[in-house]
């Protein structure tokens, strides 16, 4: 099993996000069309909906090929996840994610960063990074690297 | 939040909106992207123009944006033949490479159709 691009974000597109298939031997781990494994991606696209909760803020990405959902937890100061974490640093983990959170909105296009999972059957990213694009080339050049590496790298077989 | 599936906004042009075309349906989800060179405050309907073609749009449900004309924006909504397309997300996108998008968008839909034909390995 090709686990070179286990420590990286993938660059793929909604839909191959929404493809990618559970590793029979490991659980975070998911390939592409029996390709290499992913646990960690990377999307670009339009926020069309956004769901505040306490805990968490889920909100959908469409790039043009389909819609994923992603989650930002928002629950750094409460969970018990983080209880041995040094309280600095939970701070600050904190602050970034409500940051992120506030900058998400209807119709900004936005590049998420985060780990892929399965929930409910359904693909969807936890995101560690949500950045808002400003520039209106930026969808583009996703589109294109996905493209690009879809082609060169993440296609390859085991 | 519904966990009802949401349908990406497929991404055209102008120019490949017409009666024959296969994105010409019935609240299909599109991605359109013109210069604004109309709108009415009072309708919220705003036209967009690229490559000598026209579109209405329905901004009725988009909040934070402002329209001037002009500029190039960008919406995902659901066409309707009649009587106005419904816009869900809009957004300027003054600065967009319109040739570049469009060269893009065509080989997104290239590369789309080949690994669509590629077989799932267990």
């Amino acid at each position: 099993m090709d686990r070179s691009l286990q420590n990286t974000h993938a660059k793929l597109v909604a839909r191959d996000i929404q493809r990618l298939t559970q590793s029979p031997t490991e659980s975070n781990s998911f390939s592409l069309l029996g390709g290499a494994c992913v646990s960690r991606v990377e999307t670009v696209g339009t926020i069309i909906s956004r769901d505040l909760t306490p805990k968490f803020l889920k909100f959908g990405v469409d790039d043009g090929t389909g819609c994923v959902t992603c989650v930002l937890w928002l629950n750094q100061l409460t969970s018990s996840y983080f209880s041995r974490w040094h309280p600095d640093t939970i701070l600050l983990l904190a602050s970034a994610a409500r940051k992120q959170a506030a900058e998400i909105r209807i119709g900004s296009v936005a590049r998420v960063r985060g780990r892929v999972g399965s929930y409910r059957g359904v693909m969807q990213i936890t995101a560690t990074v949500v950045v808002v694009e400003r520039d209106p080339n930026a969808e583009i050049l996703h589109w294109l690297e996905c493209l690009r590496l879809g082609q060169s790298c993440y296609r390859i077989l085991s | 939040m519904a966990n009802t599936r949401i349908e990406p906004g497929v991404p055209i042009t102008l120019q490949e909106l017409y009666p024959s075309s296969q994105f010409y349906k019935e609240a299909v989800s599109l991605r359109v992207t013109g210069m604004l060179s109309g709108y009415s405050v009072e309708t919220a309907i705003g036209v967009i123009e690229d490559g000598g073609k026209s579109l209405k749009i329905n901004t009725q449900n988009l909040r934070d944006i402002s329209f001037r004309v002009g500029s190039i924006y960008q919406f995902i909504g659901e066409l309707h033949i009649e009587p106005n397309n419904e816009a869900r997300t809009g957004r300027n996108v003054d600065g967009i490479d319109m040739n570049l998008y469009r060269k893009t968008v065509e080989l997104l839909r290239q590369f789309l159709k080949e690994e669509g034909n590629s077989n799932m390995v267990e």
